[in-house]
């Protein structure tokens, strides 16, 4: 994203909705965007709220382009087809049966709310995970950013890039829940950022959270929210699961 | 995409806030959807929404109801915003009615959206459950503002701006129910609440 000075009055109007905080008023009283900080989200100039409509997109080149990527809600990923930066996890999971019963998935929500996370920082929590053999989800974009989906190490080219937010997401059986949660508490004290933990589960035919996961979160005094989302189960041709 | 989790709030503040979103499965029923979609909004517009909108289009803030309606499409993603239970059970009620086969989901306070779906005949299928925010929490602003910006799961909503509208609000420079649209505007699946905004500014405001 680009400020043209020509343009700008100086109004400052802008300001305040830069999620990154990363527009400023520079000597020259035009406002202007620090481009390490610039997530590339485009709020700015989808606010529209620039009255001389001196914001201008970029034709973004590789790796920068990985930022808009990541944070542009109405960007489609082009292997899944599915807009914004993860996938449907269980959402649609009614229809594809992706968690059935003794398993659960993780998306961990790197840089949200609202933080931004540099990709360098996400690596260590992905080969943290990578070290416990989980397989990390192949049609999440940024499993694609990686060198090595076993381990993984991201793509050399990426790692100094930062974005909005990422989600590595995975599933395993329900019983590795504790090994999971152990990694990510250790890796949550090394990163210089935060992340949203979720975690995807197939309810019991009673309607109720399986009984080890719901032990194991009250017995350690893991917080859960009171809400969430719940798949009501209206999609057809219904997975068998 | 978790962009409905981690809404923050205490429980008072979660039961005016439902959120009804629908998608077809990539890959599995999407083709040909874009009209079931259209129609799926329509049963939304009929249950009081206090926002709406489609991923691929934007919100109803910013786009207006009828480009969202006309421009469904294959890998649309719906939602509408209730602020009560009975809306929220009337709109369920009629999509399970229509009978359209596409994945809905609601997010919201689990037992109270647990049981709204038993009274209209449907059982809870999955979830998604949030463990809240893990790492550098010094990092994050005051409650009540992550309670508002954490409406948009995207984070289009700038802390900095929900700071800069309280302050307009006490220096009487706009009305609260105008901060919050602003607010609203900026999110642009349409799933933050305008309504639930008002309160929290108003309690942020008078802090």
């Amino acid at each position: 994203m680009k400020i043209n000075p020509q343009k700008c009055v100086g109004c400052a109007l802008c300001i305040p909705y830069c999620v990154e905080a990363a527009i400023t008023m520079g000597s020259d009283r035009k406002a202007t965007i620090n481009r390490d900080k610039c997530i590339e989200c485009t709020v700015c100039y989808n606010s529209s709220i620039c009255p001389v409509d001196a914001f201008e997109l970029e034709e973004l080149e590789w790796p920068r382009s990985v930022r808009e990527v990541f944070a542009t809600v109405y960007k489609s990923h082009s292997q899944t087809n599915v807009p914004g930066r993860g996938t449907e996890e269980m959402k649609t999971n009614d229809v594809t049966g992706r968690f059935k019963e003794g398993e659960i998935g993780f998306s961990v929500d790197m840089g949200r709310p609202g933080v931004g996370v540099d990709l360098i920082d996400a690596e260590k929590l992905l080969m943290a995970l990578g070290k416990l053999g989980i397989e990390f989800e192949p049609e999440n974009p940024i499993t694609h950013l990686m060198k090595d989906i076993k381990t993984g190490e991201l793509k050399d080219d990426v790692k100094q890039e930062r974005v909005h937010s990422c989600i590595p997401e995975f599933k395993t059986n329900i019983e590795r829940l504790p090994e999971i949660l152990d990694t990510l508490k250790k890796i949550s004290q090394e990163i210089n950022t935060v992340f949203s933990l979720g975690l995807c589960l197939k309810l019991t035919p009673e309607g109720k959270i399986p009984e080890f996961v719901k032990n194991y979160l009250d017995k350690n005094k893991i917080p859960y929210y009171p809400g969430g989302k719940t798949n009501i189960g209206l999609g057809k041709p219904l997975a068998e699961i | 995409m978790t962009h409905t989790l981690h809404r923050s709030g205490d429980a008072e503040s979660l039961k005016s806030d439902y959120v009804v979103l629908v998608l077809p499965a990539q890959g599995f029923n999407n083709e040909g959807s874009a009209p079931k979609m259209r129609k799926i909004l329509e049963i939304i517009l009929n249950h009081n929404p206090v926002n709406f909108g489609d991923m691929r289009t934007g919100n109803y803030f910013r786009k207006g109801m009828k480009p969202i309606l006309d421009n469904t499409q294959d890998n649309s993603i719906v939602h509408g915003v209730f602020t009560n239970r009975k809306d929220l059970e009337e709109c369920i009620a009629e999509l399970k009615e229509a009978d359209l086969g596409i994945s809905t989901v609601v997010t919201g306070l689990f037992d109270d959206v647990w049981d709204s779906v038993k009274k209209v005949g449907l059982t809870p299928h999955s979830i998604n459950l949030s463990l809240g925010v893990w790492g550098k929490k010094e990092l994050l602003p005051e409650q009540e503002v992550l309670d508002i910006t954490t409406q948009c799961g995207h984070h289009c909503i700038a802390p900095n701006l929900v700071k800069k509208l309280a302050n307009d609000v006490k220096k009487e420079k706009i009305c609260i129910e105008e901060a919050a649209r602003v607010i609203a505007k900026q999110c642009v699946c349409g799933v933050a609440n305008p309504l639930r905004t008002e309160k929290i500014l108003e309690k942020y405001i008078n802090k």
